[in-house]
């Protein structure tokens, strides 16, 4: 299981990365930052970082517009 | 499987680098010491003056390339000291430095590459001049790039090639925006203005030029605002479920893509042109639509510029079903010329659309218009009927609160369902934004002093896809800090977009609670602030000149009858689902979830308006606690009444204002 914004939970596969966690929750915005455990993960890595079981991931999406 | 990296070698270290970078910047990250003469890092690489070459290696081939723009693609081995990139250097080197002796970048320059030699190129053409132009060509290209105009541009070809403007004259189109001046590496432009007399014009110039430069670089893989405008916002808030949809029934449709930024691109917009609101911005957000025909109203078959449309709009056209990027530019340009606000348009459209559907009204009530959801040209002829003051598009004009009270009053409609449905407090309704899912946000609405609109606080992606403030606390903060600091900008004139539409790329290193403050920008805003009156400023000190007249606001909403609890009451459709249609559109998804979760309920067996009535009961609840959180963190009463400490602390406490709310404290 994988935690995310410390509320949702998202089922843990082997070999599923940042991207793919961010596919699955539908977070497509351009100004998101990504924690995995506290650690920032660089955009460019999104799709190579893996994810371990009980990780907590969070996706910040910073606000613009208003 | 990294697909976006790729090990180059540098000087015979391994290194492993982000594809599609330029090389320079990845020599430089390494350590590595490369001199350049035309590269500035804001702007697009120009590859001229070809002192940054360095040996490349690539399929056992050999070549200098230049490296500033030499975009990594493949595995290369790099030699940045080979004895013909020095030669090279070398030579260019004292061809520069026999042209320019006496300009301190190039003695540099002439140093890092070992040329020592003064007189090898000597010529006629030699200026002694410290400050001498030596046609880097950064002006010419931060014209273009950061304020996208062309005023400054080279003439003359080979040795009297020279930088100049059109003619070589003082040319009227320049703005006056410094930016040549900030990139020129000679100081051979200079500025000499100080319009306004402010306190320290450098410092405003530098701190502005960083914004200018970020607009320029980054702006284009972030909010896309010069190229589509805030109607780039249309594609986000459907994707997240945000976007009001028949009178903010749902949070997308299928259709969106008839009216989102790339539609608007690819049909509408059709100047490629800067077009800010003034002169000189570099962000220039506000679009134009040219030559579009009109099918209606008093300009029928006028060929006319639509200034927009902005996301507001675009979200309204949404929010009332018109999902018609024909019927978005009519409904533009007819709001914008009659002079009436196309979000008040839209959202009590968007009302009487939903009456209309549910029987509340008929036919009759509104002069023969079928008004359902997606009903363009009805909308439409409302519009003009409102404009020329006859017909039903009088009394639509007369906004949602009204027309409440008029049909419970004349045709016994079901109040408490307008009530529900009527997306509007203190008389002024909502701006485009659905806020159900978000409590903070719920409260950043109906707390505004206006009325529900967004410039307090937006307040949406913090609270409901982050759940980064979870807490009452953490949302009473919020709601604290963000109105604040958003009356700020309006106190001094400034623009709110250059805060957070587009962000420093360093912004990411901050932790969560911090980057939402987008803290390097707040500096900024902070030396433009001081730049022009001599007098340094913080957090403490901006929040206290904003809540001033913040405060000094409520008291004035409470002596015109309003500014107390019950006037920050809001319809329940911002709050959650009203109808079955909207409760089970994300049953599934949310509301069951969170009422076994949160509310601790079992939903299974109970039926749909069982749900509805657990759901609302509990997000009233949530929705006063909220409330209640922010009036204390504000300083205000239970009622919602600034306490006299209160103004008192903030130096504000004149007998007149405190006549006002004396009866009010507790
Ligand atoms: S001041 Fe601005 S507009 Fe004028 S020439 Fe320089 S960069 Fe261009
Ligand atoms: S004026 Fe300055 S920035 Fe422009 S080409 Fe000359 S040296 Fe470069
Ligand atoms: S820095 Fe001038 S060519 Fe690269």
């Amino acid at each position: 299981m994988i935690t995310v914004n410390n509320r949702d939970r998202l089922e843990w596969r082997e070999g599923m990365t940042v991207q793919d966690l961010l596919d699955e929750m539908g977070y497509d915005y351009v100004l998101i930052t990504v924690t995995v455990n506290e650690i920032l993960i660089p955009e460019e890595d999104y799709d190579s970082y893996e994810l371990e079981s009980g990780s907590n991931v969070v996706v910040f999406h910073l606000a613009h517009g208003g | 499987m990294a697909t976006k990296k790729i090990t180059i070698k540098i000087d015979g270290r391994e290194t492993e680098v982000i594809k599609d970078s330029f090389l320079l910047g990845v020599l430089r990250d390494n350590g590595v010491a490369v001199p350049t003469l035309c590269h500035h890092k804001d702007l697009t690489p120009q590859g001229t003056c070809r002192l940054c070459v360095v040996e490349i290696e690539q399929n056992g081939k050999k070549k200098l390339v230049t490296s500033c723009n030499f975009p990594i693609r493949g595995e290369i081995s790099v030699d940045t000291t080979s004895e013909r990139v020095k030669k090279h250097r070398k030579t260019l080197a004292e061809m520069y430095l026999g042209r320019w002796p006496k300009v301190p970048i190039i003695q540099e320059i002439a140093a890092i590459c070992g040329a020592t030699d003064k007189d090898k190129y000597k010529s006629e053409l030699t200026d002694e001049n410290e400050k001498a132009c030596i046609l880097c060509g950064h002006c010419v290209h931060a014209c273009e790039e950061f304020v996208m105009e062309k005023i400054l541009d080279f003439a003359g070809r080979g040795i009297k090639r020279h930088m100049t403007m059109p003619f070589g004259e003082v040319d009227p189109h320049c703005i006056g925006c410094t930016s040549c001046a900030y990139v020129c590496p000679t100081g051979a432009i200079e500025i000499v203005d100080d319009m306004n007399g402010p306190h320290d014009a450098k410092l405003i110039r530098d701190y502005g030029m960083k914004i200018n430069a970020e607009m320029a670089t980054l702006d284009k893989s972030q909010c896309r605002m010069r190229e589509v405008g805030t109607a780039n916002i249309v594609d986000v808030m459907d994707a997240y479920d945000l976007l009001p949809v028949h009178n903010y029934k749902f949070g997308q449709h299928v259709d969106t893509p008839n009216i989102d930024s790339k539609m608007l691109k690819a049909k509408y917009v059709t100047q490629g042109l800067p077009d800010g609101c003034w002169k000189g911005c570099s962000m220039a957000c506000a679009k134009t639509v040219d030559g579009f025909e009109l099918k209606t109203g008093p300009y029928k078959g006028s060929k006319v510029t639509v200034d927009g449309p902005e996301y507001e709009t675009a979200a309204a056209a949404a929010n009332m079903g018109c999902f018609d990027g024909d019927f978005l530019m009519e409904y533009n340009f007819y709001c914008d010329t009659y002079g009436v606000d196309t979000i008040s348009v839209g959202t009590c459209m968007a009302f009487v659309m939903e009456c209309f559907e549910n029987g509340l009204i008929d036919k009759e009530v509104t002069g023969g218009k079928e008004l359902k959801f997606g009903a363009t040209a009805e909308v439409l002829q409302c519009l003009h009927e409102m404009a020329l003051g006859e017909g039903f598009g009088v009394d639509v004009g007369m906004g949602i609160r009204y027309l409440k009270g008029k049909w419970a009053r004349e045709l016994g409609a079901d109040a408490d369902f307008m009530q529900d449905i009527g997306m509007e407090v203190k008389g002024l309704e909502y701006s485009e934004y659905v806020c159900k899912e978000s409590l903070a946000q719920q409260a950043g609405y109906t707390m505004a002093v206006k009325g529900p609109q967004h410039d307090e606080a937006w307040l949406i992606f913090m609270d409901m896809v982050n759940n980064q403030i979870p807490s009452f606390d953490d949302k009473a903060e919020a709601l604290y800090y963000y109105p604040l600091w958003r009356t700020w900008f309006g106190l001094n004139g400034l623009c709110k977009l250059i805060w957070n539409d587009v962000v420093p790329a360093t912004n990411k290193n901050f932790p969560p609670q911090q980057a939402a403050k987008v803290p390097e920008h707040v500096e900024d805003f902070f030396k433009f602030f001081e730049g022009m009156t001599g007098e340094p400023l913080d957090e403490e000190k901006m929040l206290d000149q904003s809540a001033r007249v913040h405060n000094l606001q409520r008291v004035m909403s409470r002596m015109l009858g309003y500014g107390t609890r019950k006037d920050d009451m809001p319809p329940y459709r911002a709050v959650g689902p009203v109808t079955g249609e909207e409760y089970e559109s994300r049953a599934e998804k949310l509301y069951d979830k969170q009422m076994k979760e949160i509310i601790g309920i079992d939903p299974t067996g109970k039926s749909t308006e069982e749900k509805m009535e657990i759901t609302r009961k509990h997000r009233v609840e949530q929705y006063n606690k909220v409330v209640d959180a922010a009036y204390d963190r504000r300083g205000w009463t239970r009622n919602g009444v600034p306490k006299i400490e209160r103004l008192k602390e903030l130096g504000i406490d004149l007998p007149e204002l405190v006549e006002i709310i004396k009866d009010d404290q507790e």
